[in-house]
């Protein structure tokens, strides 16, 4: 009897080395494993403004965005000159998480010329952050032609092993520029579906759209908007669009406007 | 040294051996703590099952576990998401309803003793099920006279406590009536379950107006606040006896809020983008209780089970212990806190809250004194108790000692203790273990 139960115990303990042994040989593996899905504590948020707007552009918003939160959220901002050279302003609290970065470029004119070089210049400053601030996923919200940046960057320039985008946000961002002509693909456009298959895979994305009259918001027509979902739909892990009337819904306002306010904080802060 | 401790602690305190077990005898005799044992002893089986589909959910097939990693299981299993979906499925219709399984039971075996109808007894098991639901209600459903949608959440491990006070308070009151009226036919029955249906429904309607949250939830918010207060006021001791005993009492699942704490994460920042092993918090409660004093799960089950291995006589136990072998080897602990049960058990409560308490003190100074490294890589579900601090701290060969010995610790401090609850087990056999419908 005793012999048994005490062969129970010896069972028992060779067990625990039988199953320790794979936890052994897996050791070796083990910091690769955790750092490919290490998430960093910071994930900014990336602001980028449209044409003839500054890296001033986004003041209000993330006041307002601050406002009703229990903890605010620091503002930087980043103008990056012709030349390449970056200049900030603001700062970033230690121990923010969530801190709004927003990227302006000394030239902010509009034209597919220009936007292509924005892109350039976007990815300038985010590679200069990412190695300043170590983190490895962001989210990026961008208002007209700032979308057109920030797709033009998740498509030519993320390193997306070393960075991972969760979510992307666009606010009357026109895809095919201000052309009115359905039927009419611009250069800009056919370039951004063409490279559509290198978005981000896990990427979630929200398109939105003012609408104040009944084919656009006053400067962006709202055909232009809408073909966003030629880029992201099965592209990206979702594709939601959204499209908001009502009082501030021309281009212009519409950072400020509160319906997108809220869905700001709900789908790209929360 | 562990050994010699152990005899002489036998032979100089066998006068307070001899008061515990007295103590435990008295309490399974007592008739509410008899029926409780039994109807665990009724569930254990449901609980193994469903234990065992946790413990392949979590430990195999989900990115988390550690055979998942460590055997590359999602490059030779096919199906994974059908298999998870199946195994969640068994847990949630074994471990999810365990609330309401024990309500019944322990009605049912409350009843038992005092009438030799089926009916009877089973029409108390069913007056408590339906009772416990009645707290458990989706309360939109009920206010806006829309179709009713009853609450299925906290009815499973967590609500095992609030499940058996339903039983226990349906079947005395069952109890109570049959001892006074024996009832033959259908009109009794009938009588004494609406009875018992129209109080608690009216009950159960005054909780949810005047309630926003069901009963079970109510119940788990109610004995988490001690948890939310600053880590400084409990400490790691208060926080670990507090689990246990709140283990003890039928509280199977962890309510502490899980998830990474700031701490944890910057320690894993410290260690990735840093070279060496530098941590910023060396001591929280993640790197000492959830690595040193959390085998086999709550209490240290690993060196329970380790113990009645190395005890005889008692078959019962040995059963018990073989047949939660592999969830406890994994951490987790309920089939054991079931089948034994060391739930609501006087003497096997004691070691229960003592062995993490030990380990705890132990591992602290070792981590103050900086003997081991603290751990930082995250956990994964169903590593081996010992291997959990060699594996998050990267490989530290301190760190396996210090387990190593957190589990002979354990296993000493739980050997007095099972030899104790052998005897008194033998004392009480075969009185309360009595469901033979012709008594």
């Amino acid at each position: 009897m005793t012999h048994a139960i005490k062969r129970g115990f010896i069972v028992v303990l060779g067990l625990l080395v039988l199953l320790s042994l794979p936890g052994f040989l897996w050791r070796p593996q083990q910091r690769s494993e955790v750092r490919s899905h290490y998430q960093t504590l910071m994930a900014p948020v990336f602001l980028v403004p449209g044409s003839s707007a500054t890296q001033n552009r986004f003041n209000a918003l993330v006041k307002e965005l601050n406002r009703e939160t229990p903890a605010t959220h620091s503002l930087l901002r980043v103008e990056v000159k012709t030349t390449g050279q970056l200049v900030y302003t603001g700062r970033i609290q230690p121990g923010d998480t969530r801190p709004f970065i927003v990227v302006g470029f000394q030239n902010h004119h509009d034209g597919a010329q220009n936007i292509l070089k924005q892109a350039k210049w976007f990815a300038l400053a985010f590679n200069a952050l990412q190695k300043t601030y170590k983190f490895n996923h962001f989210s990026a919200m961008g208002h007209s032609n700032g979308g057109l940046v920030l797709t033009l960057f998740m498509e030519n320039s993320l390193d997306q092993r070393a960075v991972r985008a969760n979510r992307l946000m666009t606010i009357a961002t026109p895809f095919n520029l201000e052309e009115d002509d359905a039927t009419v693909d611009t250069p800009l456009f056919k370039m951004l579906e063409a490279g559509r298959q290198r978005l981000p895979r896990q990427l979630v994305v929200y398109s939105i759209a003012g609408s104040k009259t009944f084919t656009g918001d006053g400067i962006v027509p709202f055909d232009s908007v809408n073909r966003g979902k030629y880029l992201f739909q099965d592209q990206v892990k979702g594709f939601t669009q959204i499209t908001v009337t009502g009082a501030n819904a021309n281009h212009a306002d519409l950072p400020e406007n509160q319906q997108i306010v809220a869905l700001i904080r709900q789908d790209l802060l929360s | 040294m562990t050994a010699v401790g152990v005899s002489d602690v036998q032979i100089t305190t066998s006068r307070l051996g001899t008061a515990l077990v007295a103590l435990e005898v008295n309490c399974q005799r007592n008739r509410q703590v008899a029926a409780i044992r039994q109807a665990l002893r009724l569930i254990f089986p449901i609980i193994l099952l469903g234990s065992l589909a946790d413990f392949i959910d979590q430990a195999w097939l989900q990115r988390t576990g550690y055979f998942y990693q460590t055997l590359h299981v999602a490059t030779w299993v096919l199906q994974l998401k059908v298999l998870r979906q199946y195994l969640r499925l068994i847990s949630a219709g074994t471990l999810g309803l365990a609330a309401i399984l024990m309500a019944f039971a322990v009605s049912f075996y409350l009843v038992a003793p005092v009438t030799r109808q089926a009916t009877n007894r089973l029409m108390a098991g069913m007056t408590a099920v339906i009772s416990l639901k009645f707290f458990n209600v989706s309360r939109p459903s009920v206010l806006g006279l829309r179709a009713i949608k009853w609450a299925s959440a906290n009815l499973g491990l967590q609500g095992i406590l609030m499940g058996i006070l339903i039983g226990l308070l349906v079947g005395n009151s069952y109890r109570w009536f049959l001892v006074r009226h024996e009832t033959t036919g259908l009109t009794g029955p009938f009588l004494l379950m609406s009875g018992w249906l129209l109080g608690t429904t009216a009950l159960g309607l005054l909780w949810v107006t005047t309630q926003t949250v069901s009963l079970n939830a109510a119940f788990v918010s109610a004995i988490q606040w001690p948890f939310r207060l600053p880590h400084f006021i409990l400490g790691l001791l208060g926080y670990s006896g507090l689990t246990s005993l709140y283990a003890w009492l039928g509280v199977l699942e962890p309510i502490t809020p899980s998830g990474q704490t700031v701490a944890t994460a910057q320690n894993l920042e410290a260690v990735l983008n840093h070279a060496g092993w530098q941590l910023p918090h060396p001591v929280t409660l993640h790197t000492v209780v959830d690595v040193y004093a959390n085998f086999g799960g709550t209490g240290m089950l690993l060196g329970l089970v380790l113990a009645i291995l190395l005890v005889h006589g008692h078959t019962q136990h040995h059963a018990v212990a073989w047949l939660s072998l592999v969830p406890t080897l994994g951490n987790f602990g309920a089939p054991l806190m079931v089948g034994l049960p060391v739930m609501l058990s006087p003497i096997l409560g004691i070691p229960f809250l003592l062995a993490p308490l030990a380990c705890i003190s132990v591992s602290w100074l070792c981590l103050r004194l900086a003997w081991v490294p603290a751990v930082a890589y995250p956990l994964l579900t169903g590593t081996p108790g010992p291997l959990l601090a060699f594996l998050g701290t990267g490989g530290s060969w301190t760190a396996l000692v210090l387990g190593l010995v957190n589990l002979a610790l354990s296993t000493a401090i739980y050997y007095p203790f099972v030899k104790w609850h052998v005897q008194a087990q033998a004392q009480t056999a075969g009185e309360v273990a009595d469901d033979d419908p012709r008594n």
